[in-house]
């Protein structure tokens, strides 16, 4: 015999180990109760048995630790948890040793009082019971404990097993509809257990445990049922082995509970029949809306306060306060317009007596429909995964819908015929199910047709497709199947499902999420989308208006009526009141206006925003207590810095107001081994020659806008420069212009340290009296060279032969100048919502729209903090804006405070705020110390968030 | 003297840290409360703290490099097939390994690093460069059901700063102005993980300082005033009577960590005018190189992932379609001085160690063949037969069966040569090929990242490298398989 004969000595010895562990715990715990008692000097009679407890509690305490030690050397336990065990073991030993010598040394008299000894007695108990923790969640299960607070009940309803048992235990023998409703529950215990592992998609030990076959075939080691026999049966024996246990499943730690044991042990013995049901593992949301009659025991007289009387009756709360006519007017400005109000606007408002006036001012604003749909217009292109850039468009992968977009909130269309034109589009509108197409090979899952069906789940349905679109959704009913067959209905020809990128031989047919609205099925693409654009919309697809109505109650009240917005089979806090929302939304002809008038003048969105000390409050438990504070979107951030110190953005992506005045700019031709390449820094000079016809002229007007800065020449005279190409020059050039060739000329630079992009924007309308006119634009009938030219280029008669044709650099890197216009001529900015994606605004939570983005991130980041503090962007408009503040309000600093006051909060300084701004003012660097208080007036809290 | 200031700054920067990362936990509850990560294992140590990388953009033909073959030299009506290399073979420092001619400072510091000659880049059909670049820096293909966040991301996400001063992960060299400046910008991202995790861009490493410092032209007078106006006037404003909120708390203390890293002393290690002209100089072969020199700085003050690009311009960089060999050449006298003289100082200075280097292109090229055996792909490029004109010699087509990477410090086994590619053409990887999961294991293996480390969103478990399966090449750090 070797050495390795004597281990079973060890374990044997180990194994007394939670047996022995209990002495120390009883000793010390109760040692240190009794010192407790003997405090202040009282109960002395006590202590000589507190003396033996505490030398016998260390004594076990030490064995206890070797037998632990033992027991994980030679029995199977491995894991963090042992490990920790195990220190928290040790160190209770060491602890408890160290806590016997002192109580030695204090009753040899080394030691002047107790306190020590107690100190330690006190640590030890401390770490026992971490020790002791441990190790019955070793022995218990890590959840024994948390697994029976209220909360930590899992997702799914174990009740409903429970229910099961009562139900279907004592039986003789079970009808066939009773084995179905086994067979599910017992699937459903599997669906939340073990498909983790045991899956298609996983198949550890080669077991699966999703399908029929599966199950019956086993794994590895054989099949796991023997039919009416639980007892030889591998799935019964090894979920009921001790929770300790190496063989234990699902997982040592983790086990089932007795009700879920026993019905699967039911199921086996009797005969563990499968149904071919459909199991639904997951909650689903009814497809029909509920219809719920408005409770009439109310006295708020709107439909969606009378709701919340109920709601508030039921949670036993009061009505939280209404807003102020300050506050209310700011919400919703900025809710419909995503704009400040004005301050004469806002006294106005403050000063009417009218009771009807806030709904009227929800009229009025919704009326200013270009304002309206420029703010809107970002909510939909992050539903819609619209943008003006992005990847995909390079290689024609990728179509905006903004035109399309623009026109119907323009209009106001429908919301069924939005969905209808999203989903059998025009040209304008095919953008959406198009989807992003990168040049190349890609992953199955990302197939243009699923991209479709993924965004048409989430957005307009609020259900996950994108899971199931690679394997049956572990979060979700949905199969792979399923999203195959939605998919099919944008396929062009037949689709094999992939599992996780893999084909499995098996073709797709067309079928659409729901099928009890309707057939999808037909022959071409054209009448499965009609078909498809028509089952959607119908009233009985509750699901479709329910999600757009969550969104928007979401939008306007911080928090959806469901969370998260996309997975709409969650259940609602309040369903009465989505799902009245949504009949009436149904009901009013899907009108989006009235919608958000519906939500807007109810008290409910008109109460004052709730305090929530933190984050987990809008979680799970969550109760209606009155809006939630928001945060400015970064395009409300930035067109409200707009309104009030100077645009942000000059340029748009897209001009609703396009007057078809060109916006691509030239340059001089820059060429690196043989290719275009970005402008060097430097000079360029650039030459226009044309033509005057003897025609009296009326009028003849210049728009010029250079990146980096120019001086423009008309005929030999120098008539304008600038260095900001985001501000359009105006020039009246008709009493400089010659009867026949004149000529147009301009030295341009490009500024920097490495190439980068320059371009000049130019127009010039010559009207005639007879009511003709021309128009000379930047364009590639302009010359260019990069050599200093000899004196005199800049007249008609220089000879530029040798010079070279300009190149078209496009409007990519400037975009659209709102100002570059003939006709208006008040300084415009260009709304947010219209501009490309750009850093700022991207670090302040705009999305990039590669794909669906439904929910903004509103938390404050360090990046943002960065970009707001030091961020050249920012602070460079802070500085436009206070050069021409001071130009407006000069000396006065008292109309300079109360205007930013007025302007940004809406609201007057009170004499404390007044008093410190005036005193920032008070400086020989005056301009400075407006930016900073610019600056301290857009950091501020109450100025980024909707109170 | 240097390395103990090193660990001065990690002490003390560990404590700041703390504080960062407490305030960090509360500013980000709503990631994390739909995010559920996998937190780093305790049994991996980590060999590395910082990461640079130095990235060949536009694709780096390996047979040009790092892997020389035959050598053909250039003569009127030579055959487009018969050529594997346009340039000669030089030794190295380490015996048996060559390079190509022009590489020769970066051959003598191999043998404080590795060279894996191996790598395939996925087969993504049709080339387009920023597809296979988004690939290699995320390790997904594009385009994915969710934004899939940059390794630096990852790093960033779940190691944090090192110095909290200097943002996790910088980005350096690349202009987003360019073409391709999209596709660029979609993986130049933190996904996901959220932007706070995103990329600290400098284009121009002369002016990195400007974004770490208060506005240009604010004295820190009057930056430190500017702060008190706002907490004063924020303080005083009616809507902090009543009880707080979390999300006006998070918002001062975003407010107040960006404040407190501005005035930072520490910022001066973004200032390269602050090195002696003559490492200046060294390092000066065009903004490749200052990018280089600001990564050693960055490296020895406690920068986290730090990437340095030759800059993806379409045809241009390492996107040779033509000239490939005239192209090479200058390539190669950007990148050789550069690095070489990063490497060796860090390992003078020690911090070599425990700095991962990795030089990297999203895939090579060559003569004759688009894409790789058995899976060609739409030629982009018009190749002669014979070539008759000089512009016409080099790799001009894109190949992604086999290609270079080189690594060097944090563990990397000394000298190592991994992996081969054939000799004649194509040249593909014959022995060990290594694919991009790998490769992020191996460098998260270094920094003792988990490799199953993942995140659920939108119900997803969304892992560092699909599934969570990559493995890291233990070889590369000279271990064995633990079984």
């Amino acid at each position: 015999m070797d050495v390795n004969s004597w281990e079973w000595i060890f374990l044997l010895l180990g194994r007394f180990h939670p047996l022995v562990v209990h002495f120390p715990i009883g000793l010390l715990v109760v040692a240190l109760f009794l010192e407790f008692l003997t405090l202040g000097g009282k109960r002395q009679g006590l202590r000589e048995g507190i003396h033996w407890m505490v030398f016998l509690g260390a004594i076990f305490a030490v064995l206890a630790a070797v037998l632990g030690w033992l027991l994980h050397a030679y029995d199977d336990y491995e894991g963090d948890l042992v490990q920790f065990h195990q220190n928290a073991g040790i160190a209770t030993a060491v602890l408890a040793m160290v806590t016997g010598l002192l109580l030695r040394t204090t009753l040899k008299g080394k030691l002047a009082t107790y306190m020590y000894y107690r100190i330690g007695l006190f640590a030890t108990v401390t770490i026992l019971v971490v020790a002791g923790h441990l190790g019955a969640n070793l022995t218990h299960g890590e959840d024994y404990l948390t697994s029976v607070l209220p909360r930590n009940q899992d997702s799914y309803d174990n009740e409903s097993t429970k229910v099961l048992l009562t139900e279907l235990k004592g039986l003789d023998s079970l009808s066939e509809a009773q084995q179905e409703e086994l067979n599910l529950g017992v699937r459903a215990i599997l669906a939340h257990n073990c498909y983790q592992c045991h899956s298609e998609n996983k198949q550890k030990g080669d077991l699966v445990l999703d399908n029929k076959r599966g199950v019956y075939q086993g794994g590895k080691s054989g099949p796991v049922i023997v039919e009416g026999r639980p007892e030889e049966s591998e799935m019964f024996l090894r979920i009921s082995l001790p929770p300790d246990h190496d063989d234990v499943m699902p997982k040592k730690g983790k086990v089932l509970k007795d009700s879920e044991i026993k019905l699967i042990e039911l199921w086996i013995k009797s005969g563990a029949k499968w149904s071919d049901g459909a199991l639904k593992i997951f909650p689903e949301a009814d497809l029909a809306l509920s219809q719920p009659k408005l409770p009439n025991d109310s006295k708020e007289s709107h439909p969606v306060d009378k709701i919340m009387d109920s709601y508030f009756k039921e949670k036993k709360l009061k009505w939280p306060v209404v807003v102020d006519d300050r506050t209310f007017i700011r919400r919703a400005y900025l809710d419909i317009l995503g704009l400040l109000p004005e301050p004469l606007k806002i006294d106005h408002f403050v000063g009417n007596g009218d009771k009807d006036k806030r709904t009227k001012l929800i009229d009025e604003l919704l009326g200013d429909t270009h304002n309206y749909t420029q703010h809107w217009l970002s909510f939909w292109n992050d539903i819609l995964r619209n943008d003006y850039s992005g990847p995909g468009f390079i290689t024609g992968g990728r179509k905006q819908i903004t035109d399309w977009l623009y026109k119907s909130l323009l209009e106001n269309k429908p919301y069924d015929a939005m969905v209808k034109e999203l989903i059998n589009p025009t040209e304008e509108s095919e953008g959406f199910i198009k989807g992003i197409e990168w040049r190349g090979l890609v992953n199955a899952s990302q197939r243009t047709e699923m991209q479709a069906a993924q965004n048409i789940g989430q957005s307009l349905l609020g259900v996950n497709v994108k899971c199931a679109s690679c394997h049956n959704s572990f979060v979700s009913n949905l199969t792979l199947e399923q999203s195959y067959g939605f998919a099919s209905i944008f396929a062009d020809s037949v689709m094999e499902l992939n599992r996780c990128d893999m084909p499995i031989g098996k073709m797709a047919e067309v079928n659409f999420l729901y099928p009890e609205l309707g057939s999808v099925e037909a022959e071409s693409v054209e009448e499965r989308l009609l078909l498809l654009s028509e089952v959607m919309v119908k009233p009985e697809n509750g699901r479709l208006y329910r999600t757009i109505t969550n969104r928007f109650w979401k939008r306007l009240m911080g928090r959806g009526i469901v969370e998260p917005a996309d997975e709409m089979d969650n259940k609602p806090w309040n369903a009465d009141l989505l799902d009245w929302l949504a009949a009436d939304f149904v009901n009013s002809g899907l009108d989006i206006k009235q919608l958000m008038k519906t939500i807007m003048t109810s008290k409910s969105y008109q109460l004052e925003t709730t305090r929530l000390e933190n984050q987990e409050e809008l979680q799970k438990g969550y109760v209606f207590n009155g809006p939630i504070l928001r945060r400015l979107s970064a395009e409300q951030f930035s067109d409200a810095v707009s309104q009030v110190v100077a645009p942000m953005y000059y340029a748009a992506a897209y001009d609703p107001n396009n007057e078809g005045l060109p916006s691509n700019r030239i340059w001089h031709r820059e060429i690196k081994f043989d290719r275009d390449v970005l402008p060097e820094p430097g000079k360029r000079y650039f030459r226009k020659s044309f033509n005057l016809d003897d025609k009296k002229i009326r009028a003849a007007k210049v728009l010029i806008s250079v990146d980096h800065s120019y001086a423009l020449y008309l005929n030999g005279k120098k008539i304008s420069e600038g260095s900001d190409w985001r501000k359009v020059d105006r020039l009246e050039v008709a009493d400089k212009l010659a009867q026949g060739k004149n000529l147009l000329a301009i030295e341009g630079q490009n500024e920097g340290a490495i190439a980068n992009p320059a371009g000049i924007l130019f127009a010039m309308k010559i009207q005639y009296e007879d009511g003709t006119e021309l128009l000379v634009t930047s364009n590639d009938t302009w010359k260019s060279t990069d050599i200093l030219p000899e004196k005199g280029w800049v007249t008609v008669n220089f000879d530029d032969g040798s010079w070279q044709e300009v190149r078209n650099y496009g409007a990519g890197n400037w975009d659209k100048l709102v100002n570059f216009t003939f006709e208006g001529t008040e300084r415009e900015f260009a709304r947010a919502s219209l501009v490309k994606q750009h850093p700022f605004m991207k670090v302040m939570g705009r999305p990039t729209r590669e794909n669906v983005a439904t929910t903004r991130d509103e938390q404050a980041t360090l990046l943002q903090a960065l970009e707001l503090t030091n961020g050249e962007y920012f602070n460079n408009v802070l500085k436009e804006g206070a050069a021409e503040w001071l130009k407006k309000y000069g000396d006065s600093n008292e109309d300079i405070v109360l205007n930013l006051y007025q302007k940004t909060l809406g609201r007057n300084p009170t004499e404390k705020e007044r008093g410190i701004m005036l005193g920032v003012l008070q400086t020989d660097a005056k301009e400075e110390a407006l930016q900073d208080l610019f600056w301290s007036m857009f950091i501020s809290p109450e100025f980024q968030f909707i109170y | 003297m240097d390395k103990d200031l090193h660990s001065n700054a990690r002490r003390d920067f560990v404590k700041k840290m703390a504080a960062a990362s407490l305030s960090a936990a509360s500013t980000s509850i709503p990631l994390a409360s739909f995010l559920s990560s996998c937190t780093s294992d305790p049994a991996i140590t980590s060999k590395a703290d910082t990461v640079i990388l130095l990235w060949m953009a536009g694709g780096m033909a390996h047979t040009e490099t790092f892997d020389p073959k035959a050598y053909v030299p250039y003569s009127k009506g030579v055959e487009s097939k018969r050529v594997l290399s346009t340039f000669p073979k030089v030794p190295t420092i380490v015996d048996g390994l060559h390079f190509s001619q022009g590489l020769e400072s970066i051959g003598n510091v191999m043998d404080k690093g590795a060279i894996i000659r191996s790598y395939k880049s996925a087969d993504l059909g049709h080339i387009l460069h920023t597809r296979h670049q988004y690939h290699w820096h995320t390790c997904y293909e594009p385009p994915q059901s969710v934004q899939a966040p940059h390794l630096g991301a990852w790093i960033a996400k779940e190691l944090g700063p090192v110095n909290p001063v200097i943002p996790p992960f910088i980005a350096m060299g690349q202009r987003f102005t360019v073409g391709e400046a999209e596709e660029l910008k979609a993986f130049h991202s933190a996904g996901f993980l959220g932007s706070e995790y995103g990329p600290f861009l400098i284009p121009d490493p002369s002016s990195g300082l400007d974004s770490v410092r208060p506005p240009q032209g604010m004295s820190l007078k009057r930056f430190e005033a500017r702060y008190k106006l706002y907490k004063e006037l924020a303080n005083k404003s009616k809507v902090m009577e009543g009880g707080s909120d979390y999300q006006r708390e998070s918002l001062m203390r975003s407010m107040e960590q960006s404040y407190r890293l501005l005035n930072s002393p520490e910022a001066k290690v973004f200032d390269l005018s602050q090195e002696p002209k003559e490492v200046y100089d060294t390092y000066n072969t065009g903004r490749f190189g200052l990018g280089c020199l600001l990564a050693k700085r960055l490296a020895m003050n406690g920068g986290r992932f730090i990437s340095v690009s030759t800059e993806y311009e379409p045809f241009l960089g390492w996107d040779t379609h033509e000239n490939g060999h005239t192209r090479a050449a200058k390539m190669k006298e950007l990148i050789d001085r550069p690095i070489a003289q990063l490497i060796k100082d860090l390992d003078e200075s020690g911090h070599l160690d425990r700095t991962l280097i990795i030089l990297a292109s999203e895939f090579s090229r060559d003569a004759i063949m688009e894409g790789r055996p058995g899976e060609p792909v739409q030629d982009q490029v018009d190749q002669p037969d014979i070539i008759e004109d000089e512009k016409f010699y080099g790799m001009h087509r894109h190949f992604t069966d086999g290609s270079s990477i080189l690594m060097w410090g944090g563990g990397i086994k000394k000298g190592l040569v991994y992996g081969k590619t054939a000799d004649e053409r194509p040249c593909s990887s014959i022995e060990n090929p290594v694919v991009i999961d790998q490769v992020h294991q191996s460098i998260y293996h270094a920094l003792g990242i988990h490799p199953e480390t993942n995140y659920t969103i939108e119900g997803r478990p969304f892992y560092t490298t699909p599934d969570g399966q990559g493995k890291p090449i233990l070889d590369l750090f000279g271990e064995k398989i633990v079984s």
